[in-house]
């Protein structure tokens, strides 16, 4: 169906792709892993048109679709055989609202009015999402807006399905949900392709894994030789959670120091959305605030930050007694959007504009320990993803907060990257802050964590020492 | 399949567009009350029957104090009050129509009804992709803009004395983060929008026909009729009373 021959890119920067030969069959569903920056995004761009059509760079080879060169088809033509999902949800529709979305694309190939309303149907009671329909796109989860994409590419029937990274955003049981729709496909015989990182949710759904390794296809496995294998010394994510085992069982501090959290209440449009009355948590440690979309999670994250002006609870530690101000200067939070936060014209003035009185010596010593000081007259919005993350880190630390909030630091990050995010959590204990991760990610709990937050429906419904067999059951169920 | 597109109060965007127009002109001069009333109650009746209720109260309410004040306070008001009345009750009689024309105008209108209703009209594509990524956008930037005023709030600035002292500054914290992601936006939706076929040269389909329906003539003809005697009090100026 697909046929990639000896295919080669490169951009005007630095990623490339080279000599790839690869033989699509119909109905197969093929798994693209690889760390960060492999070429395996590129390699989804030359099967949905976008390159040649939309990313300009040096171009060796021919990919065809039924034997016929994709480069030469006009992208309009390739959209009705291939259907794209991307990464970010956020950016990746036209329309704002769900029922036009789902109909876009039928739209622009002119398919007549009456065959629209009949697969808007189909593509409804496939996908069950009945209830998602007209509702403003900007109101609904990342899992709700990854099910959209995923029926409205399928409205236009496409034989082939490429995915670029669909489940960065979203927690385990949409991302089961997400399995779920896969097989769907595959047993409607499509092809999928898909590049992931986080690969949990596929080992049952995929039939073949292609290893991408500098832009060259250095490994083709059937699915039950890449269960066998160790997917650690690759440089990849678990594919099964269940091997994972959790290492930090202790607490890095045994000194029964506390935070303690009272009246932690708070109504969003006169519905509680946050309703905790007293809690303990121990301090200088790491945690992981679990729990499903819309559990009241960032609520309680913005509440904690002081960010929510008609909030009345406080937290208590070190015989301190701090109300919603207090907690704007003592807490911190690194959002998932780190663009946000980073304000100045170099990574130095970044840290220095934090800090009361400028202390040169203390900023150079903080992007020391951050592995920043070799980029610390760069600008701040032209580092890599990682980088950000440090310098919103290295502000935090510049300004004395002593409790961190991170909201979903490594979704979208591969093995190397989390790692990376798990040690910058560990440097920061060591200086006496606690953390708190929002998260989806199990491994990067069982790296980096010892105590957890489960939330539901505005309440924490459990506070624990991390115990692998109740994770398990919340991530694996 | 009940889809649920309601068929109750509904006008086609371009009624809402040339309504917008009619009503900036009240922007030019100041009327007494019986020459403006009825472009006055025109963005009320679209708020208030299209389950904008509450802003279509609250703003005749405003309305009708800025009237108030012009008329009963102001004579007898002198100094910094009146100064600040005048500059109340005159931007609120003068732009809140038109305001919350454009507000109703863009959060009612979805961005397929806005291409279907343009293509109808002809209008080339050229105009109508760019108009529409627009109204696409709005929402994004006002997530956007929330999320940096609570980062800027956990470093110790933004809309505080000490800031407000560098406004410049304070415009650039905005404005940096805002473009970057603009461009990525920008970058990511042409690209998902091209693989969806948007480039396709053949006339498009519309799920939800552009038509005018009796709403659309209705509040054509009342506010050009508005807009009539409005033109006739100036243009004309004979005093109709």
């Amino acid at each position: 169906m697909l046929n990639m021959d000896n295919v080669s890119f490169s951009y005007a920067e630095d990623e490339n792709l080279a000599d790839v030969n690869l033989n699509i069959k119909k109905g197969e569903v093929i798994l693209l892993c690889g760390e960060s920056g492999c070429g395996k995004t590129t390699l989804t761009r030359f099967l949905n048109g976008l390159i040649p059509n939309f990313f300009d760079g040096k171009r060796q080879g021919e990919v065809y679709l039924d034997n016929k060169a994709i480069s030469e088809m006009p992208i309009y033509e390739i959209s009705k055989y291939v259907g794209s999902v991307f990464q970010n949800p956020k950016t990746q529709f036209f329309n704002v609202d769900t029922t036009s979305e789902i109909t876009f694309g039928c739209e622009n190939l002119a398919v007549e009015k009456s065959e629209i309303e009949t697969r808007l149907e189909k593509v409804v009671n496939d996908f069950k999402i009945t209830h998602l329909l007209d509702k403003n796109i900007f109101k609904i989860s990342g899992g709700e807006k990854q099910k959209i994409a995923c029926a409205s590419i399928s409205a236009v029937f496409p034989e082939i399905f490429v995915l670029d990274e669909p489940s960065s955003n979203l927690d385990s049981k949409s991302s089961w949900e997400f399995e779920q729709i896969i097989k769907k496909w595959k047993s409607q015989g499509k092809t999928v392709i898909i590049a992931e990182h986080k690969l949990f949710f596929l080992k049952d759904v995929v039939d073949r894994v292609i290893f991408i390794k500098n832009g060259k296809i250095t490994y083709d496995w059937h699915i039950s030789e890449f269960k066998k294998l160790n997917h650690r010394d690759l440089g990849l994510r678990q594919l099964d959670l269940d091997n994972l085992t959790a290492k930090r069982t202790d607490y890095y501090s045994n000194n029964d120091d506390f935070l303690e959290l009272k009246n932690f209440n708070f109504k969003y449009k006169k519905v509680p959305a946050l309703d905790i009355n007293n809690v303990k948590i121990p301090k200088n440690e790491i945690i992981a605030i679990i729990g499903k979309n819309g559990a009241g999670k960032s609520t309680f994250a913005n509440c904690l930050c002081g960010l929510k002006r008609s909030f009345k609870g406080e937290v208590i530690f070190d015989n301190q007694r701090l109300k919603r101000k207090d907690m704007l200067k003592k807490t911190y939070m690194v959002m998932q959007d780190v663009n946000h936060q980073l304000f100045t014209e170099s990574v130095l003035d970044e840290v220095l504009l934090s800090m009361d009185e400028e202390n040169m010596d203390l900023a150079e010593n903080i992007l020391i320990n951050l592995n920043l000081i070799h980029l610390k007259d760069k600008h701040p919005m032209a580092l890599s993803g990682g980088e950000k993350q440090r310098v919103a880190i290295a502000s935090a630390i510049a300004s004395k907060k002593e409790i961190l909030i991170f909201d979903e630091p490594t979704s979208g990050l591969d093995l190397k990257n989390m790692m990376k995010v798990s040690e910058n959590l560990i440097h920061l204990q060591k200086l006496g802050i606690t953390s708190f991760i929002i998260t989806h990610d199990f491994e990067l709990i069982m790296e980096a964590c010892s105590h957890v937050l489960h939330f539901e429906d505005g309440k924490i419904i459990d506070n624990y020492k991390v115990d692998e067999e109740k994770l398990k059951k919340f991530f694996l169920e | 399949m009940e889809l649920g597109l309601d068929n109750q109060f509904k006008i086609d965007p371009r009624t809402k567009i040339i309504l917008l127009v009619i009503i900036s002109f009240m922007v030019f001069n100041e009327a007494p009350l019986y020459v403006s009333g009825i472009l006055v109650l025109v963005p009320f009746i679209c708020l208030f029957f299209s389950d904008y209720k509450k802003a279509a109260i609250i703003y005749i309410f405003l309305y009708v104090i800025a009237r108030y004040i012009q008329i009963y306070l102001l004579p007898n008001t002198t100094g910094i009050v009146s100064i600040l009345l005048v500059t109340f009750s005159y931007t609120a009689s003068r732009m809140l129509p038109i305001f919350v024309m454009g507000y109703y105008t863009i959060t009612s209108t979805k961005v397929s009804e806005f291409i279907a209703s343009m293509e109808k009209s002809n209008v080339p594509k050229e105009i109508i992709i760019p108009i529409s990524v627009i109204f696409r956008y709005i929402p994004s930037v006002y997530e956007e803009i929330k999320s940096i005023t609570n980062a800027m709030k956990m470093r110790g600035f933004g809309f505080t004395t000490k800031s407000l002292k560098s406004p410049l500054k304070l415009i650039e914290f905005y404005m940096v983060p805002i473009l970057i992601s603009a461009v990525k936006t920008s970058d990511e939706l042409s690209a998902a929008s091209l693989t969806r076929g948007l480039s396709n040269p053949e006339k498009r389909t519309h799920l939800i026909d552009a038509e005018f329906n009796k709403w659309d003539y209705i509040l054509l003809i009342v506010s050009i009729i508005g807009l009539g005697i409005y033109s006739y009090y100036f243009i004309g100026g004979v005093v109709l009373a």
